[in-house]
């Protein structure tokens, strides 16, 4: 074994492949991620409320993020979900939620372009009662279905023709919480005129 | 007295050399298992594209499952039956018995444990955030990372025992994937120094180096060994190996942020990523080009062999697959491509493709040589034609479809348009799916036949 040289030696392709490696992860993982991870905040971007950083945990406990983008590309076809993402958008958000896939809409924006919270409801009830063509999952499980609403609960008022015969649909807290997230989800608007990327 | 050592020596060998079948065995049965759960997940995930009402529960509710069935094929299914092969090839180059092997069999249970784990943890709604890859949760990654480690002990303390000179090219691959992705795991599951933007950096660096790093290295290495075995020649070029090797691993973890693409990350780095998404036509012609010279010429070895027409698609698929990464990565193309179907494509023309391709004929190639019992030939026949058509339906449906979707988005429609244009193409999907999960099953029945099966006697030629 001792007269092994270079690449033979099992020694030398071990440390010379992870030195390379190593080298590479921090310079193409490390040193990124921590020097964005202090991206400072745009102003108007602000922390989460405690029921809003609920609701983003049910949007990633659900992983809604596998068909909804958070991040609005620099392109002509993206302006319909608003302006161009920056990094200081990001500076609350984690674990980030960009996703890669558009299968639904962004949700960048979603809280300017759908500020209701009946609407998100009724919505993520049955997406197919206001969304004809929707294949997004009914999240019916974010709900409770009563014979009768008690003092206090939140009645959501499913059109008819999807609604549970003889039953009430109450939303649960853990509802409430996404939909809080989701409105909470406006873009906040730029000092000064978007950089050209 | 002499004798009676001999005596000794040659039973301990051959206790080794049943055990080391029994470990290529387990790895590949387990593997196997984790092969059938989760594209039987990712067939029911394919129809709730078309009815997406089915189903309705949150334990099987696409965004759950979905997870499940990628970090499934990748860390339960392709992992697992890509480690046992590195050790069948780690020994049987080496000229000795595989070493270590109680870590070998603790590999094992880890990367179990953790599939269990993790399946379980991500049906429960307890993720890493959907990161691609990446979701298991940090107590599940490590006991991944673990499994790695001590797959690399094994295979490292093989290639040091090994009785010729040269470490044979494809112990350079397999020890390297073992060592990237440790560093790599570690890189990625650290959660301390990735908030916001910076996780965004992470993830993309990370996403693809699991793909390049581990599974591209452990395929490429093993069938560097297998290819040449099979065809009873030697490799084209030994030097083109050596040059993919050090391609692969300075070019592929510098093309990450390809994924994120017109993001708020710096633009220098996206560009950086699509230049060497260029470069990495090096690595990738250098090793398809070296296995499809080292195939030419025996077509009729191939097409009567079991495991060479695996190898024909999986190695054509690796060129076709990877060769169209670079040209996604090009802004004018990603533009219309990413975000859309297109990608989910992509990621079935690689993973599925190539390396889970790969990855049969290095089973249907080497364990029955280890064990010395065949798969049934008309199976492996059918499981072939059903896996080949059944996954280049599915990538050509899903371009079509990707490609439809980028294109109703730039010409500016209401976004339920671009649904509404990819629905057919959805339910060709599922149909493919459906091929892919029937070639499953009957790779799991050749699996049995080949490790637990009864002994058959030698065909009559």
């Amino acid at each position: 074994m001792s007269e092994r040289k270079g690449m033979d030696h099992v020694g030398v392709l071990v440390f010379s492949a992870a030195g390379i490696y190593a080298a590479l992860a921090i310079f193409m993982g490390v040193i990124p991620g921590t020097v964005l991870s202090k991206s400072p905040a745009l102003a108007g971007v602000v922390p989460l409320t405690e029921a809003q950083a609920r609701g983003r945990a049910v949007y990633v406990g659900e992983g809604c993020s596998y068909c909804h983008t958070q991040f609005v590309r620099p392109l002509a076809q993206d302006h319909v979900w608003g302006r161009a993402s920056v990094a200081g958008d990001y500076t609350y958000s984690t674990p980030e939620l960009l996703g890669t896939e558009r299968t639904g809409p962004d949700l960048s924006n979603i809280g300017a372009r759908q500020p209701s919270e009946v609407w998100h409801s009724i919505h993520l009830y049955q997406p197919r009662s206001l969304v004809t063509g929707s294949i997004m999952p009914a999240y019916s499980w974010l709900f409770e279905l009563k014979d009768k609403a008690d003092p206090g609960d939140v009645v959501v008022n499913v059109p008819p023709a999807y609604a549970p015969p003889g039953k009430v649909v109450v939303a649960s807290r853990r509802e409430q919480d996404l939909v809080a997230y989701l409105i909470s989800l406006k873009q906040a608007p730029l000092p000064s005129p978007s950089p050209a990327p | 007295m002499t004798a009676a050592i001999a005596h000794r020596q040659l039973t301990a060998e051959s206790a080794g050399e049943i055990e080391s079948v029994r470990i290529f065995s387990a790895f590949t049965i387990t593997a196997t298992f984790w092969l059938l759960l989760t594209t039987a997940v990712g067939l029911l995930l394919s129809f709730k594209f078309t009815y997406p009402d089915l189903g309705a529960y949150q334990m099987l509710s696409f965004g759950r499952l979905r997870a499940i069935h990628t970090n499934g094929t990748f860390y339960g299914w392709a992992s697992v039956a890509l480690t046992g092969l590195a050790f069948y090839v780690a020994a049987r180059s080496s000229g000795v018995q595989l070493q270590q092997r109680r870590l070998a069999w603790a590999a094992l249970w880890c990367y179990n444990i953790a599939a269990v784990a993790g399946t379980i943890t991500l049906d429960l709604g307890i993720s890493n955030g959907s990161q691609e890859y990446r979701e298991w949760v940090w107590p599940v990654a490590f006991i991944f990372l673990l499994a790695v480690v001590l797959s690399g002990i094994v295979v490292v303390a093989t290639v040091m025992a090994r009785a010729g000179h040269d470490i044979y090219i494809s112990n350079w691959y397999t020890i390297g994937a073992f060592i990237f992705t440790t560093i790599l795991g570690i890189t990625a599951a650290i959660p301390v120094y990735q908030f916001g933007l910076g996780q965004v950096a992470v993830q993309g660096f990370y996403m693809h180096n699991a793909v390049g790093m581990w599974f591209t290295f452990l395929a490429l290495g093993m069938t560097y060994y297998a290819l040449p075995k099979l065809l009873n020649r030697p490799i084209y070029s030994y030097a083109l190996g050596v040059l993919g090797f050090w391609t692969n691993l300075v070019f592929y973890p510098i093309i990450g942020a390809h994924h994120y693409e017109f993001s708020p990350l710096p633009w220098w780095f996206q560009t950086l990523a699509i230049v060497f998404s260029v470069g990495m036509l090096v690595p990738v012609w250098a090793g398809s080009g070296n296995f499809f010279l080292t195939m030419k010429g025996r077509w009729a070895i191939i097409r009567r062999s079991y495991a060479l027409p695996f190898f024909f698609v999986g190695i054509l698929y690796y060129f076709v697959g990877s060769t169209q990464g670079t040209l996604e990565a090009f802004r004018s193309l990603q533009a219309i491509w990413h975000l859309t179907n297109f990608t989910v494509g992509h990621s079935h023309l690689t993973m599925y493709g190539f390396i889970t391709f790969v990855t049969w004929g290095g089973i249907y190639g080497l364990l029955p040589m280890a064990t010395g019992k065949r798969p049934n030939v008309l199976l492996v026949g059918l499981h072939f034609w059903l896996a080949f058509l059944g996954v280049t339906i599915y990538v050509i449906v899903l371009s079509v479809a990707g490609t439809i979707q980028g294109l109703t988005w730039a010409n500016g429609d209401p976004f339920i348009a671009s649904v509404e244009a990819a629905a057919p193409f959805w339910s060709a999907r599922a149909v493919s799916g459906t091929m892919m999960l029937l070639a499953h099953v009957i790779f799991a029945i050749n699996v049995w036949k080949m490790t637990a099966g009864p002994v058959e006697p030698e065909p009559v030629r």
